[in-house]
């Protein structure tokens, strides 16, 4: 039934994801359920999250494009904007989600955000904390973690 | 089975005189006893009052010691009986259940009867007495009791093998050699069995407790180590539950149990996973792990005991002398509740979650049924009834008519593509409805006066709908209500008479000790006469006749108030008291307000419409009117932002109507899920269609109107859902069943109870206008059809013909409005609209650079330039938001481009939002309509060439005009391009007209729709069908022109519906047009075969390969 009455414009995206994916990133919808995504980022070069494979979830809900997609990093990952459920603090996650945004145009702003934590707005408080009083430790464990949890296997 | 019914009967029998609390063992031993005769066994059991006091009065103090005499016990049980004959050892319990009895088979040995008869002391009937005594008489034969097992090991019984013989003994001559294998089930045979030789066995029944020994067990026969089958101590906290014999497994093996040795429990954790968390060990402290308890019990004994709520402790009985892997042993379980449960502060229900296997199944009411505890008050409806064939809904049989509904279409993997195409696939088209919910052809129904504020007359029909929605909105009787119970709950008593009755949710498994009353039914219903038959004129006289603010109080008086309704109120104390909300479809809000205006006397009632950007946010602004307006979306985004705070939420409203209530079909949407949530006395859905699409709808729609059960998915699938779907035409039957009180359907077939239609109608005449193709026209056509069946050969070659599904429909649309005019397919560009384009960049740029200085977002004047150079060119480009090619595509002050619907669908309140690419601020007012006037490469006004289509359409409409009889004409089509064709005639042929489509703002599609009825000099209005699918009165109107066919007929029904209804008063001519030999005519063919599709007449493996033969067909 979730199938059923798939929006052309997720067709669409779909088609377009599978055909052209865009660097790092790797998203293929469920084979049950077409709203359903399985997502791979490659953490980005130059980041605490290099060689990491971070594995993702992406759901569209009924209201997308009005309404953002739901993401969730499943792989474990130490980033002060991610706490340890895998929730991602994003604005375009939230308030500003415009339609216009896409699958991919999301994806790529999470790749971004490995590339650029921002403990300013935190959601893992104990992480973004130790992001300011000790970033060089924080990035350590950041890629302690990546080597932990995400190395591929 | 026939004695066993006929036992059964005899049992009711007794049990109508003696009442429900005696165990049927004890009944059916009474009635052996008495003959067979149950008036003898019913005086027997009066005369014998032991039988009828309560539990608690009787008091036991003798153990199963002849059940359980052997040389090896003897010590222990002498000691026993003279320990519990000791007045401080009392040991309470029900008198039935010790009573029960075993059927004790001899396998493989044989006693000799005659031996033993002559060596037991005690017979079955004195046994019997033993039971029925009162208690002085007890403790004299207690006395006895030890003497008789004392001269037990004299007593030689000698195993033979012989031919099995009954002994009908007491079990004081049994040996303790003689296999055992009690049989619950002769119970109910026992007497008609003679075969079988039986025994009493005596389950010693103590209310036992683990933690709380009284005394332990004795030494065993080796001594070493202590069997521990005391007593439990009576703990106040808790209360019996009810006792019973389980048969559980044995894991282990050896000689390892002893008869009423404890055995304890042992629960999984609830981190355990998969089966293991239904797994409940018992052991015993002798010799630790026995086995465990059947997965039946445990499933429900797991999450009641992990509830801390319920408690259960056990011994063994009649254990066998050595232990097999997977023996059956049997134990004898209690079972207890905590006085928690009853006491007054904890008056929250309490519900345990359903196990994850079936979310149907509870486990407090397994276990009732487990236990056989059957409620005293039953629920009006079962599960089990609504399932078995055996139904208490007295459903007529018309076997012909579920079926002619199923299987409805199913959707498979691969159809996905489908998208748009599936919606129309899978309506349901009226007739099949009708068969479906049953429009009763006859309702008999008293006749509602309606009150003196309403203007207009009332039809009697109207009056009846007006009656049977004031009955639903009254509800029963509160007092009644209060005293009734809820029809979805049951209610129990447990053993200890110190509980109070526990009642049970039987469709939710909650469980409560506060009398659910009925007054938290459904009021209201749903309202589904077929179109123009006056939804809205009989909810305005509803409205009228039962004005009202906020939750009646008199449910406050009440003292039986459930919990539920109980934190309502409280919380609805806080909460502004509202009339009456409608929400509808924003093309509707003006009809509404208007025909509330019409309909009322003045001042009677005050109406806001709440809609808009300053829209209030203040609750008690809204209360303050009788009627609030509202829309679908206005609903949900309040909701989407407030969640259940929102304005509308945070109104306690007396009445909510839902008008075209399909609208909340899929319950997951935030639309659906807004309207549930509202808060309101009584409940309203009005809808033509109460299924669109397939039954689920009707489940958005119960759950709206709180219709329990039915509201809870899981009971939903499991007995409506499902079986449809399956074929089973109980879910059909069932559906029906529920909707019956709920529902009120007519047609404007529907006869009155003289036999006369309630409805006469000026008649329709539908004729179909075919069109014959010029030559040009028709090599055009053939030109692009030969492209087409290529691709489409391609497709069906390579076996993609489903997987291309989309691409195929964009050949198709493309053939559909070559039909229409060739110029619709020609390619975009333009040759003529450089001037008014480069006015536009020039106005635009202008407008821009005036901004600049304030924006600094505004795009730069490159940007712009090649925006417009783009339009220049007349490329289109894909819309972000649909990401389709944008139609009616409008250009933002930050030069950005979309689809006019796609933004504006996008925003929250409907004058602006902002850009979904740069958000930048955007007011409805400064959208730019892209030139859309020509989009076609050829100038058209220049070149300008009737198609065929086009030359029968003027011909048609110059004629209705040269009769002078001022009829009007309304032209629907799918697509809006061509009426911007269509414009290109009519201004020059001087037909005046109106357009009424997507991009009509709802002020003006108010003043058009005004404008339209009573103009004198335009007659002609084009409609967009998406537009003015629904809701719409166009009876100033009474020629239809069907442009194009749809590929679902139900559409275009629902379009002559807006004309054909009430208020029409001339006949009303349609005439649709098709083009001879093209994809038109086999478009017809498939509407046919979609109707027998629709209807059920093919299986859906048919329906896939239907698919592409009604493919194939078009490309014939």
């Amino acid at each position: 039934m979730a199938n059923s009455n798939l929006p052309r414009r997720i067709i669409k995206e779909t088609q377009r994801l599978l055909s052209e994916p865009a660097p790092g990133i790797s998203a293929s919808p469920s084979e049950d359920n077409m709203r359903y995504f399985n997502v791979m980022i490659l953490g980005p070069t130059q980041s605490p999250y290099e060689g990491g494979v971070f594995k993702l979830e992406l759901f569209l809900p009924e209201e997308y494009p009005m309404a953002a997609p739901k993401v969730r990093f499943l792989t474990k990952i130490y980033h002060p904007n991610i706490d340890k459920l895998g929730r991602i603090c994003l604005d375009i996650l939230k308030d500003k989600w415009s339609p216009a945004l896409q699958i991919r145009t999301v994806l790529l702003s999470i790749q971004a955000l490995l590339s650029a934590p921002n403990p300013d707005d935190p959601l893992s408080e104990n992480i973004a904390k130790h992001w300011k009083t000790n970033e060089a430790e924080a990035v350590e464990t950041a890629k302690e973690w990546t080597r932990l949890y995400a190395s591929g296997a | 089975m026939e004695v066993n019914a006929i036992l059964e009967e005899k049992l009711k029998k007794i049990r109508s005189v003696v009442g429900p609390d005696l165990p049927d063992s004890f009944i059916v031993r009474t009635l052996s006893r008495n003959g067979g005769d149950p008036d003898e066994a019913i005086k027997y059991i009066l005369e014998n009052p032991g039988f009828l006091a309560r539990p608690l009065s009787v008091v036991r103090t003798v153990t199963s010691t002849g059940a359980r005499v052997s040389t090896q016990f003897m010590q222990e049980d002498s000691m026993e009986s003279e320990e519990e004959a000791k007045p401080t050892v009392q040991v309470k319990e029900e008198p039935g259940l010790w009573l029960k009895d075993r059927g004790i088979e001899n396998r493989g040995v044989s006693l000799d009867r005659s031996k033993v008869t002559g060596t037991s002391k005690m017979t079955l009937d004195e046994f019997l007495k033993l039971h029925v005594m009162s208690d002085e008489e007890y403790s004299k034969i207690l006395e006895e009791i030890p003497a008789a097992v004392g001269a037990e090991p004299s007593a030689k019984i000698h195993v033979k093998e012989e031919p099995v013989e009954a002994i009908a003994q007491s079990g004081a001559g049994t040996n303790a050699r003689v296999k055992e294998e009690p049989d619950l089930e002769v119970k109910n045979r026992a007497s008609a069995k003679k075969a079988r030789s039986e025994t009493e066995n005596f389950a010693k029944s103590v209310s036992s407790n683990s933690s709380g020994m009284q005394r332990n067990g004795t030494l065993s026969n080796d001594g070493r180590c202590k069997i521990e089958d005391g007593d439990f101590p009576i703990e106040s906290d808790w209360f019996l539950v009810g006792r019973t014999v389980v048969t559980a497994m044995s894991t282990t093996k050896g000689n390892k149990l002893a008869d009423n040795e404890i055995v304890n429990f042992a629960f999984p954790s609830s981190s355990s996973r998969f089966n293991a968390q239904w797994i409940v060990r018992f052991s015993t402290k002798r010799s630790g792990e026995i086995g465990r308890l059947p997965m039946e019990w445990a499933k429900c004994v797991v999450p009641l005991v992990n509830s801390r709520k319920v408690k259960i402790l056990g011994r063994c009985i009649a254990a066998p002398g050595s232990l097999h892997i997977m023996q059956e042993i049997f134990l004898y379980v209690s079972f207890y509740i905590h006085s928690s449960v009853f006491s007054d502060i904890d008056t929250v229900t309490w519900k345990l979650e359903a196990t994850h296997i079936d979310s149907t199944m509870y486990p407090l009411l397994t276990l009732f049924k487990l236990l056989k505890i059957t409620p005293y008050q039953k629920a009006e409806f079962t599960p089990e009834e609504l399932d078995s064939r055996k139904r208490l809904l007295k459903l007529e049989d018309d076997p012909d008519e579920p079926t002619s509904m199923l299987p409805i279409v199913k959707r498979r993997k691969g159809s996905q593509q489908f998208a748009d195409q599936n919606k129309d696939d899978q309506t349901l088209n009226e007739s099949s409805l009708t068969k479906l919910v049953g429009a009763a052809d006859m309702y008999n129904l008293d006749e509602m006066e309606p009150p003196r504020t309403l203007t207009c007359d009332l039809r009697s029909y109207q009056k009846q709908a007006l009656f049977w929605m004031s009955e639903l909105e009254k509800g029963i009787d509160v007092e009644k209500a209060t005293q009734t119970l809820h029809p979805c709950w049951s209610a129990y008593r447990v053993c200890d008479e110190r509980a109070t009755s526990i009642y049970v949710n039987i469709f939710s498994g909650e469980s409560t000790t506060k009398f659910p009353t009925a007054t938290q039914m459904a009021r209201g219903g749903i309202l589904a006469d077929a179109m123009g038959l006056g939804k809205t004129v009989m909810t305005i006289a509803l409205i009228l006749a039962r004005m009202g603010k906020g939750c009646p109080d008199n449910q406050k008086s009440t003292v039986n108030k459930n919990v539920i309704t109980e934190k309502k109120s409280q919380k609805s104390r806080t909460k502004a008291r509202g009339g009456t909300l409608i929400v509808c479809p924003m093309a509707l809000l003006g009809q509404w307000k208007e025909e509330l205006e019409i309909h009322s006397e003045p001042e009677s009632i005050s109406i806001f419409v709440h809609y808009g950007g300053d829209r209030t946010n203040n609750p008690e602004v809204l209360s303050g009117y009788d009627v609030v307006l509202t829309t679908y979306g206005v609903l949900t985004s309040a909701y989407k932002s407030d969640g259940e705070f929102s304005i509308y939420h945070r109104v306690d409203w007396y009445r909510v109507v839902l008008d075209e209530a399909h609208t909340i079909k899929s319950s997951k949407t935030q639309t659906a899920q807004a309207a549930f949530t509202l808060n309101s006395y009584c409940r309203w859905c009005l809808t033509g269609t109460p299924l669109q699409n397939n039954l689920e709808d009707l489940f958005s729609l119960l759950c709206f109107l709180r219709v329990e059960p039915w509201c809870n998915w899981a009971w939903w699938n499991k007995l409506i859902q499902r079986p449809y779907e399956n074929g089973d035409p109980r879910g059909l039957r069932l559906i029906k069943a529920i909707l019956r009180p709920l529902m009120l359907r007519r047609t404007k077939d529907t006869k009155d109870a003289n036999g006369r239609p309630i409805l006469v109608l000026p008649p329709t005449d539908v004729q179909t206008v075919t069109c014959e193709q010029s030559e040009a026209e028709h090599d055009f056509y053939d030109a692009l059809f030969k492209r087409s069946k290529v691709q489409f050969d391609q497709f069906v070659a390579q076996g993609k013909v489903l997987h291309n599904y989309a691409n195929i429909l964009e050949l198709l649309l493309r053939l559909r409005q070559c039909c229409n005019h060739p110029f619709l397919v020609m390619s975009r560009g333009d040759s003529q609209q450089y001037a008014n384009l480069n006015k536009l960049a020039r106005k635009f740029l202008e407008s821009n650079t005036n901004s600049t200085t304030m924006e600094p977002t505004a795009p730069t004047r490159a940007y712009v330039e090649e925006v417009v150079d783009c339009i220049r060119r007349g490329e289109n480009t894909e819309c972000p938001i649909c990401m389709e090619f944008a139609d009616d595509a409008v250009l933002t002050p930050c030069a950005h481009r979309m689809c006019r619907e796609c933004l504006l669908s996008s925003w929250r309140t409907p004058t602006c939002g902002l850009c979904p690419i740069c958000r930048q601020m955007l007011r409805k007012t400064d959208l730019i309509t892209c030139p859309s006037e020509n989009p076609f490469r050829v100038d058209v006004e220049k070149n300008w060439k009737e198609s065929s289509k086009v030359s029968k359409l003027l011909e048609c409409l110059e004629q209705i005009n040269q009769s002078g009889s001022g009829e009007k004409s309304i032209v629907f089509s799918q697509w809006t391009t061509f009426f911007d064709l269509l414009e290109i005639p009519l201004k020059r042929k001087r037909i005046g007209f109106f357009r009424f489509d997507g991009k009509l703002s709802q002020k003006h599609r108010e003043r058009v729709l005004k404008e339209f009825s009573e103009s004198k000099e335009i007659k002609v209005m084009l409609i967009s069908l998406k537009a003015g699918g629904v809701g719409l009165n166009l009876t100033a109107a009474s020629n239809v022109f069907i442009m194009d066919p749809w590929w679902n007929p139900a559409v275009e029904e629902q379009a002559i519906m807006r004309i054909h209804r009430i208020g029409q008063k001339r006949t009303v001519r349609v005439r649709r047009f098709i083009v001879k030999d093209t994809v038109e005519e086999r478009m017809q063919q498939v509407q046919a075969r979609k109707q027998r599709m629709i209807s059920g007449a093919l299986t859906n493996e048919e329906v896939r390969t239907a698919r592409i033969e009604e493919l194939k067909m078009l490309f014939r």
